[in-house]
């Protein structure tokens, strides 16, 4: 995998990441934030949509589905960044982990 | 932050599933698993209409990614009607099968060569996948 399709992979993780989160907030917020929040959210669904999709057709489903573990990575940064959430023992034994096997997976 | 009212009996009543085996909340969670599974397979296979650049857009003139797009969006109606019943734990680690069943079908129905090190580390990611489940379904709530 070259380094600008590793690029597009971590785009379109971070847009999955992002539109889950304003999904989330659109729905069980208020109202009148809802609009603009659920705008946001399928923005960055379809980014994430259409970069997938182009990576598809780029590589085989094997190869590419474990990426998508990296979605959980993003979201442990995410939360460490905005929440200030302690990153514990254990989520970087789980990020450890899936980094590792992504990067198996890219050289198969 | 609206104050947290005690629901009615009648809310309540609504909350419970419906009976029925196709109601029942780990039949959802399964189908939804499946569906997403489906939705990975049908998008790559659709995926082959797409012409050398980098947006997927193309791809919209192939029926299978709209099958795609149909099986996604049900897939994530049936893990939200899952969700209200079942703990977030379990259904997080039950997601992390879809890590198993794409390559699986990839390999399967798409007729995919998976070799030993990329099984290696699907095996990896799904180790970690499960690690991380439970601090991620806290954090999750959060975000």
């Amino acid at each position: 995998m070259t380094a600008l399709a590793f690029t597009f992979v971590l785009i379109a993780e971070i847009c999955a990441v992002v539109g889950q989160v304003f999904f989330k907030h659109a729905m069980g917020g208020e109202k009148a934030a809802m609009a603009w929040k659920l705008t946001l959210g399928i923005t960055a669904m379809a980014v994430n949509f259409f970069l997938w999709t182009g990576l598809l057709s780029k590589f085989p489903l094997s190869f590419l589905y474990p990426f998508d573990g990296l979605n959980r990575v993003v979201m442990m940064f995410a939360a460490s960044i905005f929440l200030k959430e302690k990153m514990t023992l254990n989520l970087w034994v789980g990020v450890g982990l899936i980094c590792a096997g992504v990067l198996l997976v890219s050289r198969s | 932050m609206p104050a947290v009212v005690e629901p009615s009996d009648e809310v309540k009543a609504e909350t419970k599933p419906k009976s029925g085996w196709f109601f029942n909340a780990y039949t959802q969670l399964l189908l939804s698993i499946l569906l997403s599974t489906a939705a990975q397979l049908c998008l790559k296979k659709g995926s082959a209409a797409v012409p050398e650049i980098w947006l997927g857009v193309e791809g919209l003139r192939s029926g299978w990614v709209w099958l795609g797009i149909l099986a996604m969006v049900t897939s994530l109606f049936s893990w939200l009607y899952g969700l209200k019943y079942i703990p977030l734990n379990i259904a997080f680690n039950l997601a992390g099968l879809v890590q198993v069943l794409v390559p699986l079908g990839a390999w399967l129905l798409l007729g995919e060569r998976i070799g030993l090190t990329r099984t290696c580390g699907i095996v990896l990611v799904l180790a970690g996948v499960y690690t991380i489940a439970r601090p991620l379904m806290q954090v999750e709530e959060k975000l």
